[in-house]
């Protein structure tokens, strides 16, 4: 197969210049906005970044998720769009930076650090083995090490195959996804019980990664979404893409929302049918005071509304009703994350003001600045994968 | 042949390319009566044939938002109006374990009523008698043929021009189709006898069918063996035992719960020795001793326990509580009284709880202290 | 060995002739059966003639013959029954989430895994009603008005399974027979006989083929696994909240949703890969149901395995995680406690021998692949062994542990379950078009225009 009979019709643009203006100005108001909470309530700052963090990894590693799924489900609709996704999981690399504040604050995070809490506690001495700073930290980072690796041989051969044409660096990757997967299974489960799950040491529950699961592949999703309709939108991506392609995008999302509220549910009823001291008491507390109104709101911005604006088919492939829902998803999975890990540091009062907000800045605007630096060096369409022209062909 | 009317024109294509010019081309000429058949739905033959998307969600939605509102609501008013009942401790309205029921229902409602709606709605069952049936023209549509086939219904039909545009746009085979007006007009008459006469048999036979399973075969034998077991009725001769009956008499020194034999019924001083009272002296103890005494003992011994008796000397007046005597024996001497009787007055025992009797010991002594108060007591 | 990724895979190889695949699709039910036909319904039958024994035993003298004992008041009847529903899961899952995932490779398969899909629910659905010792009762299951004036108790999991089975088995059957509405149009206009032409004239409904009904069909197909997907995500979900809304030792666990729902697809799968094997064989359809679809239907059972494995690894860990020492000691129990056998036997089964999968090679050999389905659906049975048995044996009191062996009826009756499951499958066989006729045609090479612009 030559090299000709596949090219495509793409021409790199460059970025417009507002958008990394944009990204660039969050970034700054981000980084003050962060340092003054620093200044003014150290711990609310360092649990503020437990959030942010878990929020990163979720759209990070969920998009090296995507990107893995799809050269093992061997789809051919999204191949425009793994470029972005590609560009989106660069973040791995940004995620320890999110983590320092925590790690540096452990105590203040993680209530089960404590020595004496630990000698009085015989729950917690039962669980030292698994939950100790040392075992903590090493798990964590032998983790990032080898999603770094993953992100480097994945995109690194995507990249290879714009100028190569090289059918077998397709096959390569399929290789490395199939062995990314049980990885990718354990890695996110790991996660979810350390930062998410081991806040409230004394609580678990076996389906709590997948829980973490579910929201990570919708944000994941949400995020590119939102990415292919501004840059369509702009012409940056190939011509010739049409509401075809959307539809995947959109009915995904449908399904991961149907998922999630799957799972939540069972979560949630199961607990409160076996109704059991030892689980209960971690819904009590998001059960009462201020915690209640946003209990109940999580089951509408994270399950009524966007189900609602997804249902109708014409819906998954209207840019607008698509863009609409995918912002109202990530904003979704940052309040499930904050509605998680909040309740635990502050059980009586619901808090929320800037500090809250300082992340989230901090985080969009290094997410934009991030995308227009490695947008200005690589094709945002993988114009050497074998499956682009078939992709450009697709249709329902 | 004369008797039959000319339904449509048909014409026979090879390709799906084909098929797809053609319900192009016959869409932009303007007719609107015709269809297009073929073996398998054809990509992008809606577009060509201008067809409006289907309905069918719209009615799925609804039936299925009917179907979780009957649901929620009807196990609303069973669990909680109907026939409330607690079960393990959650409330009346249990909404998250209504809703796996919920969801069912609604599934079930929206696919099985919009499955329902399309073939009689949309596809006007149970009319199964159609032109095209047990046509060749049908034949070959059904195995690899791609058809086409203009009604002569249509506004803008006209043969010639027809079999022109067909032979135009390189139909394999041209055919005309006919029908008997009897045939199609045909309508199942709701009140001929044969069909009365067969609902009113199959009426029979699953009222016939019902009453039998519920009322004569859940009876028979060995469907309710269950029910006869042999067992032993209470009050009737039973042959098992010995002495011929059924109910077995207590062994010899059970002392039923409650009914504690009393032990001194011949010795007031071993009585007055080992037997004190239980009950401290409170207000709420006070209180029954009162009511008791008011009601077993004032009739003779008076309200304050002065032996004036309210009978009128229609039985001899007891002595009074406040002699010495009395006031030296200890508690149990009193209850033992109570518990057996003295002179003329009879035993208590059986119209007075154990807690009762020493209730009113307790009355009896408040009595007593009441008449000979001591300096003390003003304190 | 290279793929050329720049072209589709053909779903049905060679691109025959639509008459071609529609005469090899209905031929056999023109033909008489031959004698390995009548053979293979003589095992099945007398499989089902055991069972049918051993039931009416039961009838006659109560649930009392089987093993149950006093902690163990569940065993072969409700592990046979979660069996069955799980088969019963893959069938729907082909028929309905691939369609959405628009995954053509299905079409070659997906009638055949619907109609085991409703034998299996039908198989399952014996077991809750022969578990109540007296089915004549059963029907106080449905909230109807009756003479106590009581309704079903609508919070007890034991309930929702009669609506989720029964909703399950009715959509099942309406999709199923929604999708054979076109064949029987085809079936009709090529039958031979007046008696034939007459039953499949009533069961086509007037189908005709035209395209302003297949424009209505399309969207039904849609809508109706659009409420699929859900509901068989739901009916497992169900069967799993029989056991984790209790609060016994290794039942309640919150993972068991999901975890139940794999495990279902991953026995489904393997028995509906085992019988494919013979029947394209059998039915010379090696070029409709490929070895292409066989390795892709090996990778779901991989994934799902997996996930399997996921969800065993998990429970253990929360189970020492979680600090409740009677939760621990369940799981311990089950490794190395009196029923450790079934442990092993389902470990190596579901977790083990399906990462053999990971091998193409392995993926693309027609024996290696049946004894892999064939241990799966040994493991999946003895999973739901595991979970049943050795926790209800060994509960919070030790005074009141016990020790579950079935009897010859338990076993009498398992085997019969396979008797109607495998009876039914057969005489399917050879009534219905065990591949869809009008969706294989519509996948064909040649099937779709070339140049069409949707939308």
């Amino acid at each position: 197969m030559s090299s000709e009979e596949i090219k495509i019709n793409y021409t790199k643009k460059e970025l417009p210049a507002g958008f990394s203006r944009l990204g660039f100005i969050l970034l700054i108001v981000g980084v003050i906005l962060v340092l003054l909470s620093f200044i003014t309530d150290y711990n609310r700052t360092t649990q503020n970044s437990v959030i942010i963090f878990t929020f990163l990894t979720s759209i990070s590693i969920g998009s090296l998720f995507l990107v893995a799924l799809e050269y093992l489900a061997g789809a051919v609709w999204s191949v425009p769009f793994r470029r972005i996704s590609e560009i989106i999981s660069f973040i791995i690399f940004l995620l320890p930076l999110f983590a320092l504040p925590s790690l540096l604050n452990f105590h203040g995070v993680f209530h089960w650090s404590h020595p004496e809490a630990v000698a009085s506690d015989e729950l917690l001495k039962a669980k030292a083995p698994y939950l100790n700073q040392t075992f903590f930290i090493i798990r964590n980072i032998a983790i990032f090490l080898i999603w770094w690796l993953f992100y480097t041989f994945l995109s690194g051969n995507s990249k290879k195959q714009d100028s190569s044409f090289d059918q077998t660096l397709t096959r390569k990757n399929i290789k490395i996804s199939a062995v990314f997967m049980p990885f990718f299974g354990i890695s996110l489960t790991i996660v979810a019980i350390d930062w998410l799950m081991s806040l409230e040491p004394h609580w678990f529950s076996t389906i709590f990664g997948v829980y973490y699961f579910s929201g990570t592949i919708l944000s994941a999703l949400a995020c590119l979404t939102l990415m292919v309709l501004y840059l369509n939108e702009k012409g940056l991506l190939v011509s010739g893409l049409t509401k075809d392609h959307y539809y995947s995008l959109g009915a995904l999302m449908f399904a991961f929302i149907n998922f999630w509220a799957y799972i939540a549910f069972s979560q949630f009823m199961l607990i409160w049918y076996a109704n059991l001291p030892e689980e209960t008491f971690w819904f009590i507390t998001r059960w009462q005071g201020g915690w209640s109104y946003l209990s109940y709101g999580l089951i509408f911005i994270h399950f009524v509304i966007p189900y609602a604006i997804l249902l109708p088919q014409p819906a998954k492939m209207d840019p607008l009703r698509l863009k609409l829902a995918s912002i109202i998803i990530l904003i979704a999975h940052f309040y499930d994350l904050y509605w998680l890990s909040m309740p635990s540091f502050s059980k009586d009062e619901v808090l929320f003001s800037w500090y809250e907000i300082a992340f989230p800045i901090l985080a969009i605007g290094l997410f934009i600045t991030v995308f227009s630096i490695k947008s200005k060096k690589i094709n945002l369409v993988p114009i050497g994968d074998p499956k682009m022209k078939r992709a450009m062909e697709f249709k329902l | 042949m004369n008797d039959k009317k000319l339904y449509s024109i048909t014409a026979l294509f090879n390709t799906p390319d084909e098929i797809s010019k053609a319900a192009e081309v016959i869409t932009n000429e303007g007719y609107q009566k015709y269809d297009v058949n073929t073996p398998y739905p054809v990509h992008g033959l809606s577009t060509k044939m201008k067809l409006k998307p289907s309905t069918l969600g719209y009615f799925a939605l609804v039936l299925g938002l009917s179907g979780a509102a009957i649901a929620l609501l009807f196990m609303y008013w069973s669990m909680s109006i109907d026939y409330p009942m607690i079960i393990g401790g959650k409330p009346f309205f249990a909404l998250p374990a209504f809703i796996p029921v919920t969801f069912e229902v609604t599934v079930l409602m929206a696919s099985v009523g919009t499955v329902l709606i399309m073939l009689f709605f949309f596809f006007k069952l149970p009319n199964n008698s159609h032109p095209l049936h047990d046509t060749d023209y049908m034949r070959k549509v059904s195995n690899d043929k791609f058809g086409v086939s203009i009604e002569a219904k249509d506004p803008k039909f006209d043969a010639e021009k027809v079999k022109q545009l067909f032979s135009d746009l390189g139909a394999e085979q041209i055919e005309e189709i006919y029908y008997d007006e009897d045939e199609i007009n045909h309508k199942n008459k709701v009140f001929e006898p044969r069909f009365i006469a067969f609902l009113f048999v199959v009426a029979i036979i699953v009222a016939g069918g019902t009453y039998f399973m519920l009322n004569k075969l859940l009876f028979m034998s060995p469907f309710n063996f269950m029910m006869e077991q042999h067992r032993i009725d209470p009050q009737s001769k039973e042959t098992l035992f010995a002495d011929g009956f059924g109910m077995r008499p207590p062994v010899e020194g059970t002392v039923a719960r409650g009914f504690m034999p009393y032990l001194y019924q011949e010795e007031p001083e071993k009585a007055e020795m080992l037997l004190s009272n239980p009950l401290f002296a409170t207000e709420e103890n006070l209180k029954l001793g009162q009511k008791k005494y008011n009601t077993f003992c004032s009739p003779c011994h008076g309200y304050f326990g002065k032996g004036d008796s309210r009978l009128n000397g229609q039985f001899p007046n007891p002595p009074s509580l406040h002699s010495e005597k009395i006031i030296q024996w200890q508690d149990g001497r009193i209850y033992h009284v109570i518990n057996v009787g003295q002179n003329i007055m009879p035993s208590y025992s059986k119209q007075l709880t154990e807690n009762e009797k020493w209730a009113i010991v307790l009355y009896i002594r408040a009595l007593q202290r009441a008449l000979n108060a001591k300096e003390e007591d003003l304190k | 060995m290279s793929i050329d990724y720049t072209r589709e895979i053909s779903v049905i190889e060679g691109s025959p002739s639509f008459s071609a695949v529609n005469e090899l699709i209905a031929r056999p039910l023109d033909e008489k059966p031959d004698k390995k036909f009548y053979f293979a319904l003589a095992i099945t039958l007398s499989m089902l003639g055991t069972g049918a024994i051993c039931l009416g035993i039961t009838f006659w003298f109560g649930t009392g013959v089987w093993g149950l004992n006093n902690p163990v008041g569940w065993a072969f009847d409700i592990v046979n029954f979660v069996f069955w529903v799980g088969i019963g899961h893959a069938g729907t899952l082909i028929s309905a989430i691939l369609f959405l995932f628009r995954q053509k490779w299905r079409t070659g398969i997906a009638r055949f895994a619907e109609g085991m899909t409703i034998f299996a629910v039908m198989t399952a659905g014996l077991f809750p009603l022969i578990h109540t010792g007296r089915p004549w009762l059963d029907g106080y299951l449905l909230p109807y008005p009756n003479q106590h004036h009581l309704w079903v108790n609508f919070t007890s999991p034991l309930l929702w399974d009669v609506f989720a089975v029964s909703t399950y088995f009715t959509v099942s059957f309406v999709f199923w027979y929604i999708g054979l509405m076109p064949d029987f149009a085809n079936l009709r206009d090529r039958a031979k006989t007046k008696i034939k032409k007459i039953i499949y004239s009533i069961f086509s409904l007037g189908w005709r083929h035209s395209h302003r009904h297949w424009h209505h069909y399309e969207m039904i197909y849609l809508i109706l696994a659009g409420f699929a997907t859900p509901l068989v995500l739901s009916v497992h979900t169900i069967v799993s909240f029989d056991f984790a809304v209790s609060i016994l030792p290794g039942w309640h666990t919150t993972i068991f949703p999901p975890y139940f729902v794999a495990g279902a697809v991953f026995s489904g799968f393997a028995m509906v890969q085992n019988v494919l094997i013979f029947i394209r064989k059998i039915f010379n359809m090696e070029h409709i149901i490929t070895m292409d679809t066989l390795e892709k239907m090996n990778k779901i059972m991989l994934l799902t395995g997996s996930m399997v494995g996921y969800a065993y690894g998990m429970e253990f860990f929360i189970a020492w995680y979680g600090g409740n020492p009677i939760e621990f000691f369940v799981f311990v129990n089950r490794a190395f406690g009196d029923y450790a056998w079934s442990y092993w036997v389902m470990v190596s089964c579901n977790l083990l021998f399906p990462q053999l999968f990971w091998f193409k090679k392995i993926r693309t050999n027609i024996k290696a692949m049946f004894v892999i389905g064939v241990l799966v659906n040994v493991g999946m049975w003895f999973e739901r062994f595991v979970i049943i048995v050795t926790t209800l044996s060994r509960d919070f009191l030790p005074s009141s542990w016990g020790f579950f062996t079935p009897t010859i009826f338990d076993l009498g009756i398992l085997i019969g379950s396979f008797g109607l499951f495998f009876t039914l499958l057969l005489l399917f066989t050879k009534t219905l078009p065990v591949v869809s006729i009008a969706e294989v045609k519509a996948v064909l090479d040649h099937a779709q225009p070339k140049h069409h612009h949707g939308e």
